[in-house]
Parts: C-alpha cells; sequence; structure tokens
C-alpha cells in the first residue's frame, strides 16, 4: 500500500551572513514556530522529527540535535539526524517522507540549518588533511573545471554564468527570506573580480545563517487542512562513488537517475512541459545550464540556450529557482531542504511575490559531495 | 506490517587503533563477508545506509569516503545518519515498512583510537552551560552513576559485580575485544575513571567497522536459513541538559522499551532469553535493566549482554550496531558462546550522555506478523 | 572581581582543540614512500584491471578489490583545468594559477594538481605535462615530493579523447 505523503506547513529563517540576533537553538526554533504556525499545529502534534545539517565541525559543535531537543519539541519522541553533505537538507525531508509513509509515524517535523558564521567555514570545507593531496584550489575551485568543460563541449558563450546569476538575483528581490537581494546586472557580474577562472565572485553562493522547517503529514490528516498542503509524488536520494573511472561531474550519473526515479513515480514523461517550476541547487552560476540537462528537461547541450532564450526565467516557461536559490541563500545544511520547501510552497500557492502562476506540478533538487549526492523530489497540489 | 529480519552480520575484529588501515579500508571486506554470508552480490541489496561521526573520523564529510568501498555504481540509494549505526539500521526498517525497499545493508564504522573521544563529546554538551564547564563523557556518566547509587544504595562492589560479569561474559565471546576476564577485586582495584566509576567499570573504546544486513519477508528466507526477525522497536530522545532529568533513570530508554514491546507484542523482557545493552558503564546497566522492566541486579531472568557488553569492548558510532549483530548470532545459532535455548530477544543502542537518547530493538526466530 | 560588562553578552568565544593522530594505512604509506623514489604508485582492480592513482583497497566501479601495485607514468593529460585567482588557506601560492584536473598515463582516474611554468592564459584542455620532482635529498615520501606539474611540450591530446575522461 502506497500512503500518500504530503507537507502540510513551511517556515523559514530570513537567511543572512550572520544571524547575531539568535543562538542556534533561536535560530532552528524560527523556522519550526513558523513551520507549525502554517501548519496550524502545536509541537505536541507531532510524532517524530528529523534532522538535516552539513558537518558540525562548521560551527565547532558535534551532533548538536542533541542539545537542540528542547528547542525542536523532540522530547520523548524519536529523533533521526541526517547528513549527507551539501544535499543533506533534501535529503532530510525525504527521509521525512519515509517515516509517514511507513504509517509508523502520522506527522513529522524536518528540520534543516547551518549557523556557519558561528565557525570558520572556508576552513572547514577546506581543511589540509595529512596524507590526502594538498588542496590547489578552494571549494569553488573544486567544480569550476568541470563547468570549464561543460562550456567546451557545448561551446556555450562565456555570458551564460553571468546571465544565470544577475537572474538568481532578479529572483531573490521577490523572496523576502532570501539572504543576496540587491538586483545586479550581467555587466556587474561581468566587472566582479575573477575567482577561479571561468567562475566570478558574483557568479558564487554566500555563506549564510539559516533555517527551514517542513511539517509531514498522512493523507488524512493533510486533507484536515487549514492549508492546502504539497502532496509529495516521489522522492529519492541517490548517491556515486567519488573515484569511478570516467565519472562524468558534468553530467552525472547519479543526478540522472535520481531524476529518472522520481520522475516515473510521479508519472512524468516530459519534464519540459509538464513541470511549472523548478528549484534546483546551484551553487555556482554555470550549474543551472548544467543541471537543466541532467534533470532531463532538455537534451545534452541545450541547457545554456533555454538561459540565452530567458526561458528559464520568473514568469517565462520554466521558471528556475523562483526563490533566488542557493546563489542568493546558502546555510549549507539548510540549502537543500529550502529546494524542496520553496517547491512545495509553490504547489500549496503560497509562495508570494515569488509564486508562479497557477503552478501544479514542481521539482526540488540538491545535491553534495564531488557531484555524488543527489536528493530530488516531486510535489503536485493533486496527491495522485 | 512487514516481517523483516537480519540476515547477514560481519564484524571486524576489535582492536584498540588499526595503524595499518583506515575506516573504510576496515570496512570493505566485512560488507563482502556479510553479504557472502547471505549468499548475495551486491546488486541485490536495494539500499544502504550508515552510521558514523565526523568528529569520530576528525574529517569533514568523512563519510563519503565509504561511498566507494559499499559497491555503490551504478548509483545507488543511500543515506548517512550522523549517528551511531544503529540508528540506520532504524531507519531501513522504517523504509521497508514504507515498502520502500526489500533488502539493506548497513554500516558502521569509526577510528576513534585516533583521536581522544572523551574529549571530543564533549562538543555534544551545548556550548553555553554545559560544555562550557569542561564536562566529557566519562563525567557525565559519573554524574548519572551518582545519582544512581544516591537513589538506589548501590555501590563500588555492586558497579564491580556487573562489570565483572561483563568481563566473564566477554572471555567466553570470541568476538569480544577484551578476552581476560576480571574479578569484581580486581576491578575494585582500577583507579577512577571519574569518582564514583572506576576505570574497571566504563567500557574501553576500540575500534572496528560493521554490516549488517536486513531483509523483508519473500527475500529474507532466501538468504538465512536462520533469519532473525524484528518483533519491535523504537527509539526516544530526551532534553540534553543534565538538571532536566532524572538522572537516576532513563525514561527515554523506559518509553522505547514500553514502545518496542507493545509493537512485539511482548508483555515483560522476562518474555526474552537475553538482552544486548549498549550499556557505557556498569552503572548504565543497571540503569537500563531498570528502564526495560528487569531487576537492576541479580541473576535468573534472561542472560544479559551475554557478549560481554561494550565493557569488553566499544567500537565507536557501531557500539549499537554491535549489540544487534550479538542477538541476531545468538537468536541464529552462531555464537560461540551460546544462550541456552535463545529464541527471543532485546538489543539496545545508544547515543548522547547519559543514556540520552535510547533505541530498542525486540527480536525473535518466528515472525511476528502473519 | 571585574565589573559588569556595560553592553549586553552577545558571544562568547569557544575554541576547540582536538588532537588526532591519523592513520595513513599501509596502502597510502606504500604510494607515499614510492613518491620519495620518484615512483607513482596505483592499484588494479583484480576484475576489470583498472588503475586507481593514489591506490584505493577496491574498485568503486566494479566493488572487486584491487590486489595488485602498479607503476604509473609521472607524465599525463591536462583534461581540465581552472585559474585561480584567490588564495587557498594554507598555502603560499603566487596568483593567478592553474589548477588542474591531471590523466596520468596508466591511470584511468585522474589526480588534482597545480600547473607551473605556464601562464594562465596558454593553460588548455588536452596540454600534454609532466611532474616536477623535488630534488633528491629533499624528497621525503609525501604528497609535495611532487612539486608540480609543467607543460611537457609534447603536442595536445585531442580534446575527444579526454571532452569526457576528465
Amino acid at each position: 500500500m502506497k500512503r500518500a505523503v504530503a507537507v502540510v506547513g513551511v517556515g523559514q529563517t530570513h537567511h543572512s551572513s550572520r544571524r547575531a540576533d539568535k543562538s542556534m537553538a533561536g535560530l532552528v526554533r524560527e523556522a519550526t514556530e513558523r513551520a507549525l504556525q502554517d501548519a496550524g499545529l502545536g509541537y505536541e502534534d507531532i510524532d517524530a522529527v528529523v534532522l538535516g545539517k552539513a558537518p558540525d565541525q562548521l560551527e565547532g559543535v558535534m551532533q548538536p540535535e542533541q542539545f537542540l531537543v528542547g528547542a525542536v519539541g523532540a522530547h520523548m519522541k524519536p529523533m533521526i539526524r541526517v547528513h549527507t553533505a551539501g544535499s543533506v537538507g533534501a535529503s532530510t525531508a525525504i527521509t521525512g517522507v519515509t517515516l509517514v509513509k511507513s504509517g509508523q509515524f502520522r506527522r513529522v517535523l524536518a528540520i534543516a540549518w547551518e549557523k556557519q558564521s558561528e565557525g570558520n567555514a572556508m576552513w572547514a570545507l577546506s581543511p589540509n588533511m595529512p596524507f590526502i593531496a594538498p588542496l590547489v584550489a578552494g571549494a569553488g575551485g573544486y567544480f569550476t573545471p568541470y563547468i570549464r568543460a561543460y562550456i567546451k563541449r557545448t561551446g556555450a558563450p562565456g555570458h551564460i554564468g553571468p546571465m544565470i546569476a544577475a537572474n538568481a538575483r532578479d529572483n531573490a528581490g521577490r523572496n523576502e527570506y532570501a539572504h543576496l537581494r540587491e538586483p545586479m546586472s550581467v555587466e556587474d557580474v561581468t566587472n566582479s573580480p575573477m575567482l577561479w577562472d571561468p567562475i566570478r565572485y558574483l557568479e558564487t553562493c554566500p555563506s549564510s545563517d539559516g533555517a527551514i522547517a517542513l511539517v509531514l503529514a498522512d493523507e488524512e490528516l493533510a486533507k484536515k487542512g487549514p492549508r492546502r498542503p504539497a502532496w509529495v509524488r516521489s522522492g529519492a536520494t541517490y548517491v556515486e562513488p567519488m573515484w569511478v573511472p570516467g565519472r562524468d561531474q558534468v553530467d552525472p550519473a547519479a543526478g540522472r537517475r535520481c531524476a529518472k526515479t522520481v520522475y516515473e513515480a510521479a508519472g512524468i514523461t516530459d519534464p519540459w512541459n509538464q513541470v511549472d517550476t523548478v528549484e534546483m541547487y546551484v551553487p555556482f552560476s554555470w550549474f543551472e545550464a548544467m543541471w537543466l540537462e541532467n534533470l532531463g528537461f532538455c537534451e545534452i547541450g541545450e541547457g545554456w540556450k533555454i538561459v540565452e532564450r530567458g526561458e528559464q526565467k520568473f514568469g517565462a516557461h520554466l521558471p528556475v529557482n523562483p526563490s533566488g536559490g542557493v546563489l542568493c541563500t546558502n546555510p549549507i545544511g539548510a540549502s537543500g531542504m529550502l529546494r524542496l520547501g520553496e517547491a512545495a510552497l509553490q504547489v500549496m500557492g503560497r509562495a508570494g511575490e515569488h509564486q508562479v502562476e497557477g503552478a501544479k506540478l514542481a521539482v526540488g533538487h540538491a545535491y553534495g559531495g564531488g557531484a555524488q549526492y543527489f536528493s530530488m523530489w516531486v510535489v503536485s497540489s493533486e496527491p495522485r | 506490517m512487514r516481517n523483516v529480519a537480519i540476515v547477514a552480520y560481519a564484524q571486524a575484529p576489535f582492536v584498540a587503533v588499526d595503524e595499518h588501515h583506515t575506516s573504510t579500508e576496515i570496512l570493505y571486506p566485512q560488507i563482502r563477508r556479510a553479504l557472502a554470508d547471505c549468499g548475495v552480490e551486491r546488486e541485490a541489496i536495494d539500499y544502504q545506509v550508515g552510521g558514523s561521526a565526523d568528529y569520530v573520523d576528525g574529517r569533514v564529510f568523512g563519510f563519503v569516503a565509504a561511498v566507494d568501498v559499499m559497491g555503490s555504481w551504478p548509483p545507488k540509494q543511500d543515506l548517512h545518519l550522523e549517528m551511531d549505526a544503529a540508528f540506520a539500521a532504524h531507519y531501513a526498517w522504517i523504509r521497508m515498512q514504507a515498502g520502500d525497499c526489500d533488502t539493506a545493508m548497513i554500516v558502521g564504522y569509526g577510528k576513534p583510537g585516533e583521536g581522544e573521544l572523551n574529549r571530543i563529546l564533549n562538543l555534544q554538551l551545548d556550548p553555553y552551560y554545559q560544555g562550557a564547564v569542561g564536562l566529557d563523557l566519562a563525567s557525565t556518566s559519573a554524574l548519572q552513576a551518582s545519582a544512581y547509587m544516591a537513589r538506589t544504595g548501590a555501590g563500588d562492589a555492586d558497579l564491580a559485580e556487573v562489570a565483572a560479569r561483563n568481563r566473564a561474559a566477554g572471555a567466553r565471546n570470541p568476538d569480544a575485544w577484551l578476552k581476560q576476564p576480571a574479578t569484581a577485586a580486581e576491578l575494585q582495584k582500577t583507579p577512577w575513571a571519574v569518582e564514583p566509576l572506576r576505570q574497571g567499570y566504563v567500557a574501553p573504546s576500540c575500534e572496528s567497522a560493521v554490516c549488517l544486513i536486513l531483509a523483508a519477508e519473500g527475500k529474507a528466507e532466501k538468504m538465512s536459513k536462520t533469519p532473525v526477525w524484528i518483533h519491535g522497536v523504537d527509539q526516544r530522545a530526551e532534553l540534553q541538559s543534565l538538571g532536566s532529568r532524572d538522572l537516576s533513570k532513563s525514561a527515554s530508554a523506559g518509553m522505547a522499551a514500553c514502545k518496542a514491546f507493545e509493537m512485539a507484542g511482548v508483555k515483560t523482557a522476562n518474555d526474552v532469553d537475553l538482552v544486548e545493552l549498549s550499556a557505557l558503564t556498569a552503572a548504565e546497566e543497571m540503569i537500563l535493566r531498570e528502564a526495560v522492566g528487569l531487576p537492576a541486579r541479580g541473576d535468573g531472568g534472561p542472560a544479559i549482554n551475554p557478549s560481554g557488553g561494550p565493557l569488553a569492548g566499544s567500537a565507536a558510532m557501531s557500539t549499537g550496531l554491535v549489540r544487534l549483530g550479538e542477538v541476531y548470532r545468538q537468536l541464529s545459532g552462531k555464537a560461540a558462546n551460546p544462550v541456552k535455548n535463545a529464541r527471543r530477544a532485546i538489543a539496545h543502542a545508544a547515543q548522547g550522555h547519559a543514556l540520552q537518547h535510547n533505541l530498542v530493538w525486540v527480536l525473535g526466530n518466528e515472525r511476528r506478523w502473519s | 572581581m571585574s565589573a559588569p560588562p556595560t553592553e549586553p553578552v552577545r558571544y562568547i568565544d569557544s575554541n576547540v582543540y582536538l588532537p588526532y593522530d591519523y592513520v595513513a594505512g599501509d596502502l597510502k604509506a606504500l604510494y607515499l614512500r614510492a613518491l620519495k623514489d620518484r615512483r607513482i604508485l596505483g592499484s588494479k582492480c583484480s576484475k576489470t584491471g583498472k588503475v586507481f592513482v593514489p591506490p584505493l583497497p577496491n574498485s568503486p566501479e566494479s566493488f572487486a578489490p584491487c590486489n595488485e601495485l602498479v607503476e604509473v607514468s609521472d607524465q599525463g593529460t591536462m583534461t581540465t583545468f581552472c585559474i585561480v585567482n584567490i588564495p587557498v588557506i594554507g598555502r603560499n601560492l603566487e596568483l593567478p594559477y592553474v589548477a588542474a584536473s591531471v590523466a596520468l598515463d596508466g591511470a584511468d582516474i585522474s589526480i588534482f594538481a597545480l600547473i607551473l611554468g605556464i601562464k594562465p592564459e596558454d593553460a588548455r584542455m588536452g596540454m600534454r605535462v609532466r611532474a616536477v620532482w623535488k630534488p633528491d635529498g629533499e624528497r621525503t615520501g609525501s604528497h609535495d615530493d611532487i612539486a608540480h606539474f609543467e607543460p611537457s611540450g609534447e603536442p595536445d591530446a585531442p580534446l575527444e579523447s579526454i571532452l569526457h575522461r576528465l
């Protein structure tokens, strides 16, 4: 028996470079309070709590969910802590879905966060480890060579990345929770300093503090309201090894496989035309073009053309990252759940100023590691 | 409810520090062994999930290295929890109930010998009040032992007795780490770890890697002649703050046991033949015995920690899964030190300070649901 | 006792000091020691014969164990690269410089390497490079026994050969 699961509440914090006004507990609770309020529920209505965040070294604490039990209302409840690198927020949401789908828990609170201002994120992401070859480039420098390969394979013109970045900011201008919201032009981007050629400063994600929480419920409870829920039609988390010979980090197999699995389960055969909007994990501009291909929205080599034609802008054929995405907001542990949560908000009709009109079917996506971890879900305004 | 069984379990021999292998190099052969034991190739496993911790690994994203030894190609459905691997097994079981997989591989690994585990675990405590005063696992365990002893009147000799019994059992278990028994008198002479806990009453840290395979009814019978069925399972977390709870008890262990028993159709812990507790100190064992409804001391009733328990060797991030594995050995007739007529068992896992977060399984040789 | 703070306390500094004694493992140790002898070792999959550098205990692709160590060339092809303009923590390299994915001849996966002896604007995908070793007596059996890579002067590898084998 396949039980239906829905998102009945979404709550997130106002993301910023440093949430000096709240402790980690306060930050997380800001999101959980909003999510529960959105769902018209109290902590006592939750049967289990699933939490996810990225490496604990980012904040200099270990398994902080243990001291957050009180803040998240998990006292005397089952609790699970997920950690799957950059995709963690998304795999946490999917873990929560599985809990409800199992029939063992009727309402689950899924939370993802990062308060990385409390540590040294740059160090935490790229420490020099013994017996491992010394780093030659920072985190962004790891991915940039594959962006170069994408450009070489496709012959895409250099302005595509800056177009993506400028458009992301335009989107964030319509999202009150986003971290970076000031508009910028393509020229602003191309004039910004080159970090790892071909990626410039204004084409990279920020470092943010933030949290998001989702309330997931079974069909009977979801139908009780008060909001129109977002039905989770499918979800999956995949991984591939780092050192497979010939592994393609431009068009990763695990990403393609994940998309195939969730599309099939949701009855999507023509993503470009069936999906109304997609929130995909784009930490550096060019990944938007690459992921449009990897997620099957177009043929190989065509992703950048969608950008050039502006077909992924707000109001166009397939709005990508109407929230502004990771390029505008990146609390590492939360980013994956922000993608999935924003997709849910769209089909719930609750995305406010960045609502894609009439959105009924949305995709949320996140990735992590050396392009290894991929987590996605498909949400709909209809249960089946 | 789907009947789900353990069909294979492999554990690397415990060592203090393996100076020749990284954690994933220790793990790889255990995965191969577990698969061989249940007679399947990697492709037969639908889902993989691991439990480990970055701080134990002494690196960020430490678990990513495990992906390459787990047979994750072509891409596999996967998850990783920053928890003892027993909790990963619990999630795999939940996934089976959701119908999302029929077989699952659970791995646990870590090399606590590379760091100072006791000191590392200070970071689990809230950084403002408890972590800041320098409490570590040794001291929070001692606070709990002290509270327990104050409430019950248990004394040093009682702790020694519990520890000695575990050491004697460990000596009979070829898979334990400490293979020499120790008498209560000898243990009472060991120096204080943190008073009132002597070093002899505290689990010694060692290294291992484990792989456990779960399969749902329909597949389990093909993978093992003696599948060990899960009858009930539950886990609960409590507030961490040491001052906010009665440290002389573990309310979350009690509740997890209660719920697991309910699911299993078990009235009391006396209905099972053996109990494997993830007790990291002799005091924890007594507290946990009470929590599952057994007398804190004395014989009679089910065998407690016939494996020797963590007091005979505890591998960080795997200890909980090792308890499950030891139950599997006992109930499937593979144990070198068998508990007579063992047909049902309880296995327990914990994490956090002072038994903050507990997981209880009930298992048996028969299927629970028809 | 000092006077109470005049402003509300907003932060506490809590530095984390944790000592770790990392184990390289015998396999990695063999690799590192061989670097002292200007040799680059890889492990070979017992099933497919593919070679992994640095050595792995098993093939992540086939799942079979690797049970043989083989030597690979210290020359290879720069499959793709980026030009680094901001410093990496803990390294003192002159900016800008080329960081590249290098497919050593004989290896089936690539390593990440520093490329010097080239103007960044002259870097090309497919460029042939060779290791520049530290002089005899200065090599210690560690990763920086290979100081960096530099162009070897050979004709570039054809783009088709590396575009999908990064």
